[in-house]
């Protein structure tokens, strides 16, 4: 197993603060299955990171850890600098703030136009109107959907229903953006499309974690993977393909 | 502003799902509506039947018959007597015309002349003692009674009546607590049901407030304000039925209870500030146990 912490991700400087810090991570569930064990990541600022791994490795639990839905059973994680064992209960929806989520089902709400649903995330996080005019448009403008604001998800392909959900994953101007198997209901050129939305949110300065089973996005990308099996981190290396190539 | 906020939001959340949620809300709402119609009827029943208590008390509790042809010093003697009996707040002597007038009157209130005939009818003298307790209704009686006392014929008191008419009110308020619980409790499980249910109905959206990082509170009182709602239109809804019928029963309270025309303006002013904090109570408690149990687990 190879620390991430020993060694930070290519093209990173090594004192960048990182946004995920998992040390000695373990988290086995009351039925006495083990979920994750022993594992040690740390990702900068900035990064952009896939998760890989079979179905059952861990990667959900991994993402669960991360947006405090669950606690560890052992080890530390600390997320933009909070760390999540000691953070009380009530501090927990600031930090869900600071990272957007994506999933594989879009998550959106159907009676609710595309502007409603980013909205939607202002709204229950108290923003006034004026703040909620302000911020929605620019991001549907960045995900491309400026056009469509007051259509409803039944009117929309899979590949903008995608995009909604990560204009609302956005809407708090997060550090870090989790994108759990986002591609996955989609087709190729269109999980391209949804890829390179991933790419120009990167680069503007958001680190991306990107759980996958798409070999050929993975391998093309050539970006830092963490590869989960039976719940160890048995593979961190920088500009590396989804299978072991050594 | 935020504090502002978030009380539009929460209202205007708990609004849209009371209607989403239509049939269960109704039907919570009735339930709420049949424990405040019931306890309203008890209220009503108890207060008349209080002041009908109070009435008693305040009158004549015990009444002796004098002996025909008392002289003036023993009558006079027999009332600084009784006046100075443990319990005792007043004594009041009736002459036999006054007797026979309190008679006329009676019948004139009926509508009615009192005719005799001519008989040459003489009604007694009596003694008409308040006290201060009706619970020294027994001793003062039996002190009268004592064979000694000549001047005193026959002693009626008003405990029979007073206990009855305790006893009466005992039962009803025992059988409407009983009932009242029972409501509303059914009340209590009717509300929680329907949270639950918009819980359930809403769990996607409450999945997506809390991974965008809604706070407890935006996404628990919507809920319970929902609950709420239940109770407040349940409580309006009573309110203004009671108003619709208490114009004929305003009258009985008077007349038949001798409930004080100033207390019985009040009452409806009291009994409506009951309904509504009854029936807001019963909804925040309600929605709170629902949204205790069932988003505790999701936040």
């Amino acid at each position: 197993m190879i620390s991430a912490i020993d060694r930070p991700a290519v093209g990173v400087e090594a004192d960048a603060q990182p946004v995920i810090s998992m040390v000695d991570v373990g988290m086995t569930y009351p039925n006495g299955k083990v979920a994750l064990a022993d594992v040690n990541v740390v990702i900068p600022r900035g990064d952009f990171v896939f998760l890989v791994g079979p179905s059952g490795a861990g990667k959900s639990t991994f993402i669960r850890l991360l947006i405090r839905e669950q606690l560890p059973t052992s080890g530390r994680v600390v997320v933009a600098g909070r760390d999540l064992s000691r953070m009380r209960r009530r501090d927990v929806p600031r930090l869900r703030r600071r990272i957007g989520i994506v999933f594989q089902d879009f998550r959106l709400l159907p009676n609710k136009t595309v502007f409603e649903n980013v909205a939607f995330a202002l709204e229950v996080t108290g923003s006034s109107r004026a703040e909620i005019r302000r911020r929605v448009p620019p991001l549907l403008n960045l995900v491309g959907l400026h056009e469509h604001d007051e259509h409803l998800p039944t009117q929309l392909s899979g590949g903008e229903l995608q995009r909604v959900a990560i204009a609302r994953a956005l809407v708090h101007d997060p550090a870090m953006l989790i994108a759990d198997e986002p591609t996955g209901n989609l087709d190729p050129v269109t999980s391209w499309e949804i890829i390179q939305l991933l790419i120009q949110i990167n680069e503007l300065g958001t680190t991306v974690l990107m759980a996958t089973h798409n070999q050929e996005i993975v391998n093309a990308m050539r970006r830092r993977v963490l590869a989960l099996e039976h719940g160890t981190l048995v593979r961190d290396e920088s500009g590396a393909a989804y299978e072991r190539e050594y | 502003m935020g504090f502002v906020r978030f009380i539009a939001f929460a209202v205007v959340r708990a609004w849209q799902g009371f209607w989403r949620n239509a049939m269960m809300s109704l039907a919570a709402t009735a339930t709420v509506i049949l424990m405040l119609v019931l306890l309203s009827g008890l209220l009503i029943v108890i207060s008349g039947l209080d002041s009908g208590l109070k009435f008693i008390e305040s009158k004549v509790a015990v009444t002796a018959q004098l002996v025909d042809d008392l002289p003036d010093s023993q009558r006079d003697a027999l009332i600084a007597y009784v006046e100075g009996l443990p319990g005792v707040k007043g004594v009041i002597y009736v002459s036999p015309e006054d007797a026979m007038h309190r008679l006329e009157q009676t019948y004139l209130d009926r509508g009615l002349k009192l005719d005799l005939g001519g008989a040459p009818i003489q009604l007694y003298a009596s003694l008409e003692i308040a006290l201060d307790d009706p619970n020294f209704s027994q001793s003062v009686a039996d002190t009268l009674k004592d064979p000694k006392r000549t001047e005193v014929d026959r002693i009626t008191t008003k405990q029979a009546d007073y206990e009855t008419l305790l006893n009466i009110i005992g039962t009803i308020r025992t059988v409407g607590v009983i009932a009242l619980i029972l409501v509303g409790t059914v009340v209590l499980f009717m509300i929680v049901n329907t949270i639950r249910i918009a819980v359930y109905s809403r769990a996607n959206e409450i999945e997506i407030m809390r991974l965008v990082g809604a706070s407890d509170s935006f996404i628990r009182w919507p809920f319970i304000l929902e609950g709420i709602l239940c109770g407040l239109i349940g409580g309006l809804v009573t309110i203004v039925l009671v108003a619709i019928v208490w114009d004929p029963i305003q009258p009985v309270m008077v007349t038949v209870f001798q409930m004080p025309t100033a207390v019985s303006a009040q009452f409806l002013a009291s009994l409506s500030a009951i309904l509504l904090g009854v029936g807001l109570g019963v909804g925040a408690l309600g929605s709170w146990i629902s949204v205790r149990s069932n988003l505790s687990a999701a936040t």
